[in-house]
């Protein structure tokens, strides 16, 4: 396989990819169908903007976002059902209770390990020993820059945690088995090992304080555009969209089977951070996964890392010379 | 241990009559590609097939069935085809909420747990913790977002902190995904035993 260049680099030498906006496919069917699936991402995202910006503060509150939440993710699985990007991604039962598995790690086992030594745990203790009070300047700032920042700060975290995980071998242990998903559905964001689940959640944000409310906006870009990244829907997503927000195409990419691929893209929310530091490939891939596309157990999911930390570390020690006896 | 009365829990059964003129070799040719994906292995004998599976594609059409086994017998009708797979996916969904129901009460013991030291924590900063309130009482809203008309923000409340403590903690999340995983295996339960029985059908039925 030739690949194409992309910069100093050639994607697709290992696994067939989709390189260029114009290359890739559009929504076939009717008017109505189309402009759907071409509005349908910044229509959400607006209107859930203008929801959180004007509701009344009885109803401004983090059960309400759940409950939005649940209803979105249920409303993306029937556009999964409806308009699909690949029939090879299609949800089964079997898939679905998989991922709804790490779905629910992620708000029991998780969010009680997170509770004691994640990221907010870890700044409240900073902030008490240093007697450091919140950067409370955060707060009188419009609305809408508050709520940006909070998403930006998370997600350039985010883009130099996950960047970390593949270019450093312990945490790309962690993470290595996320990329052994072989197809995109809305729950697969969540699978993983819960150690990279735990480090990915990770920010710096308790630092600041800031309005319940921008926090809320900064989740709509969470929900209304992260989620996308693993999604099997086909849009046609508007331009300006894809050049400022991490989309299904970006993020497809990113798990293709081509190593080279895979090195891009790592953005969970705003591509332009991948635009900024070069890491940035617009394109898609249908055929995901590593070693060939192999689906990995959830008991393997759970153990991989350690099995092969342990595994090369062994090879490791085995690799180094024995002493010399001096003569 | 007889598992015989629980292992419907995990194991399907069924079967399907075959057309008369149909021999064995001939059906399980019909549903020879079946068994030729990804991690499937299997033996065929005259009337016979037994498969294992060993990390199937997600796309495998059988992907929930670990092993299993095919036999063609001779009824009174005709032929018909006996099969009796075993999924370790739908067992482990269905003991997933026990797991989840585990994560309930582990969180309720942390709860209990976190109380004391919370109380203890609370009352010698209390004076304090009331005059810090009192300071943050305004909260400030930019004169864009006044101009814009978005609500004035609510002043801080002290009780929030101590909701805050309690949600930490909060079983509901747990009993919610155990309901969830209970939905979850009576769907697949019936879902998977249906296609799978249909899969066989088209292809045994297929010219």
């Amino acid at each position: 396989m030739d690949g194409v260049r992309v910069g100093n680099r050639v994607i697709g030498a290992d696994a067939p990819v989709t390189i260029g906006w114009e290359n890739i496919p559009q929504v076939e069917g009717g008017a109505f169908k189309r402009a759907f699936f071409t509005w349908f991402q910044p229509a959400v995202l607006l209107g859930l903007i203008a929801f959180w910006y004007y509701a009344p503060n009885s109803i401004a509150k983090a059960s309400t976002a759940i409950g939005i939440g649940i209803g979105f993710k249920v409303l993306l699985l029937a556009l999964e059902w409806v308009n699909p990007r690949y029939d090879s991604w299609r949800l089964t039962w079997k898939e679905l209770a998989t991922d709804m598995f790490y779905v629910g790690l992620g708000y029991t086992m998780v969010r009680m390990v997170s509770g004691f030594i994640g990221s907010d745990a870890m700044i409240t203790a900073i902030q008490q020993s240093f007697h450091w009070d919140k950067l409370n300047w955060f707060v009188g700032l419009p609305l809408l820059v508050q709520a940006f920042l909070i998403a930006f700060i998370f997600d350039f975290g985010q883009y130099w945690m996950h960047r970390g995980m593949h270019n450093w071998y312990p945490l790309w242990l962690t993470h290595s088995v996320h990329h052994f998903i072989t197809q995109l559905n809305i729950n697969k964001g969540a699978v993983g090992n819960p150690v990279e689940i735990f480090l990915i959640g990770l920010g710096i944000g308790g630092f600041f304080d800031f309005l319940p409310r921008a926090a809320l906006i900064a989740g709509t870009f969470g929900m209304a555009v992260s989620t996308y990244q693993h999604i099997n829907v086909r849009f046609n997503s508007p331009r300006w969209w894809r050049y400022v927000f991490n989309t299904t195409e970006h993020h497809s990419l990113h798990h293709s089977l081509d190593y080279e691929a895979t090195r891009s893209n790592y953005s969970g929310t705003f591509i332009f951070i991948d635009r900024m530091f070069g890491t940035c490939v617009d394109g898609e891939a249908e055929l995901l996964g590593m070693e060939g596309g192999r689906r990995m157990s959830i008991r393997e999911q759970m153990t991989y890392p350690f099995t092969e930390a342990w595994r090369t570390t062994r090879e490791r020690l085995a690799r180094q010379p024995a002493a010399i006896p001096a003569e | 241990m007889n598992t015989r009365f629980i292992d419907w829990i995990w194991h399907v059964r069924g079967s399907l009559a075959l057309s008369p003129q149909m021999s064995p070799a001939d059906a399980f040719d019909r549903l020879d590609p079946l068994f030729h994906t990804t991690g499937t292995s299997h033996e065929r004998t005259s009337d016979r097939l037994v498969f294992r599976k060993k990390d199937p594609a997600a796309q495998d059409r059988m992907a929930v069935f670990e092993n299993g086994v095919l036999q063609v017998e001779k009824a009174a009708g005709g032929p018909v085809l006996h099969y009796h797979l075993i999924s370790r996916s739908l067992l482990l969904c269905f003991l997933a909420p026990l797991l989840f129901l585990g994560f309930a009460q582990l969180n309720i013991a942390l709860a209990k747990f976190d109380k004391p030291a919370a109380a203890a924590s609370a009352k010698p900063g209390a004076g304090k913790a009331a005059d810090k309130q009192a300071k943050k009482a305004d909260v400030p809203m930019n004169p864009i977002d006044k101009w814009l008309g978005a609500p004035a923000p609510e002043k801080k409340d002290a009780d929030k902190s101590e909701d805050k403590g309690k949600k930490k903690h909060s079983p509901t999340p747990a009993y919610v995904f155990a309901g969830i995983f209970a939905a979850l295996y009576l769907v697949g339960r019936i879902l998977e035993d249906r296609l799978v029985k249909s899969l066989f059908r088209k292809r045994l039925m297929a010219a």
